[in-house]
């Protein structure tokens, strides 16, 4: 199946008490973000349509920051990116995304107050990590911590998954100027695409492996060092259906 | 309607999707909605909106693609705003 780019990831978070659920459900709203093909598909989900158009938008945002890596001069234009399929798994809605020639694979966690999306080119996820965050009082003198804060904590608690897979290693991300953001050790930029996305006090990240790299591989090893990575405030995070202990997802 | 007068107005439907109003003060066209004023991208489909309200025009599916910078903007609501 082809995916155009397969070493590329891209990420989404929304948090719902900051969308406008009256407003979603104006046609001249949703109509921006939803296709009438993909209209059909909201029964058969079960959810409450603002939530059901925030994950549409969700998906949607998730694969643009996939394709823009390769070409950032991409505009994000919700309607040329096509939710082909969408399923109900037991963790996660499972979408396939039709952009152009290429088609993607998502997985959306919906929480009580979130929708965290991840999208890959392949199926199983095998190289793809990811994770997300609330930001707490121990993080941020607010509870409404603004961009810059949500922007610099995010790249704190991806590098801090990141350096499980990558013990000792200098790790730092970059942003370039039109970019995406770059995982670099030291002075060198790595070959692992990264995606960061904020939306009020929640911060998510995804990343992508390099394939049979074992390298960067996530040995056993890495796996008992994550396990020991603070975790206090995802605690916080009630609503996922998978126990709060794992909100760090690798398949 | 001038291209200034737009900005101005443009301004005050951008304000509450601003976090830094500091950051509002200093726009031009070539300002970038999401890259330079922070503004969340799960709000531009509400900033179209709040435009298509204040100048009672509708910015049809291709303009609000193009819509990346302030002067972006601009174009979409001239290009409706009868002369």
């Amino acid at each position: 199946m082809s995916t155009g780019n397969d070493m590329s990831t891209g990420n989404d978070i929304i948090a719902l008490a900051a969308t406008d659920a009256d407003r979603t459900c104006l046609y001249r709203f949703y109509s921006r973000i939803v296709s009438p093909d993909e209209l059909c598909r909201h029964p058969a989900t079960g959810l409450p349509f603002p939530v059901f158009v925030w994950l549409m938008w969700s998906i949607k945002e998730s694969v643009y920051k996939y394709v823009s890596r390769a070409d950032p001069r991409l505009r994000f234009a919700p309607l040329k990116i096509l939710v082909d399929g969408l399923w109900q798994r037991e963790d996660y809605y499972e979408g396939m995304v039709g952009y152009g020639p290429a088609t993607l694979f998502s997985r959306s966690f919906l929480g009580e107050e979130t929708i965290m999306t991840v999208v890959s080119g392949q199926q199983d996820f095998g190289d793809d990590r990811w994770g997300m965050r609330v930001i707490g009082d121990s993080d941020c003198a607010t509870c409404h911590p603004d961009y810059f804060t949500q922007s610099a904590l995010v790249r704190t608690f991806a590098l801090q998954s990141l350096s499980t897979v990558l013990p000792g290693a200098a790790l730092r991300i970059v942003k370039t100027q039109d970019g995406p953001p770059e995982v670099w050790d030291g002075g060198c930029p790595l070959n692992i695409p990264i995606s960061l996305a904020h939306h009020g006090k929640y911060v998510a990240w995804s990343y992508r492996l390099p394939a049979n790299n074992s390298t960067y591989r996530k040995s056993a090893a890495n796996r008992a060092a994550s396990s020991h990575l603070p975790r206090v405030d995802l605690l916080e995070i009630t609503g996922l259906k998978r126990s709060c202990s794992s909100c760090e997802y690798s398949s | 309607m001038e291209r200034r007068a737009i900005l101005e107005e443009l301004r005050k439907v951008l304000y509450p999707y601003t976090e830094n109003k500091e950051l509002l003060e200093n726009i031009d066209e070539h300002t970038a909605l999401v890259k330079d004023l922070k503004i969340n991208s799960a709000n531009l489909v509400d900033i179209i909106i709040d435009t298509e309200a204040k100048y009672n025009v509708e910015i049809d599916f291709d303009s609000a693609e193009k819509i990346i910078t302030v002067g972006d903007c601009i174009n979409a609501i001239a290009e409706k705003i009868p002369r």
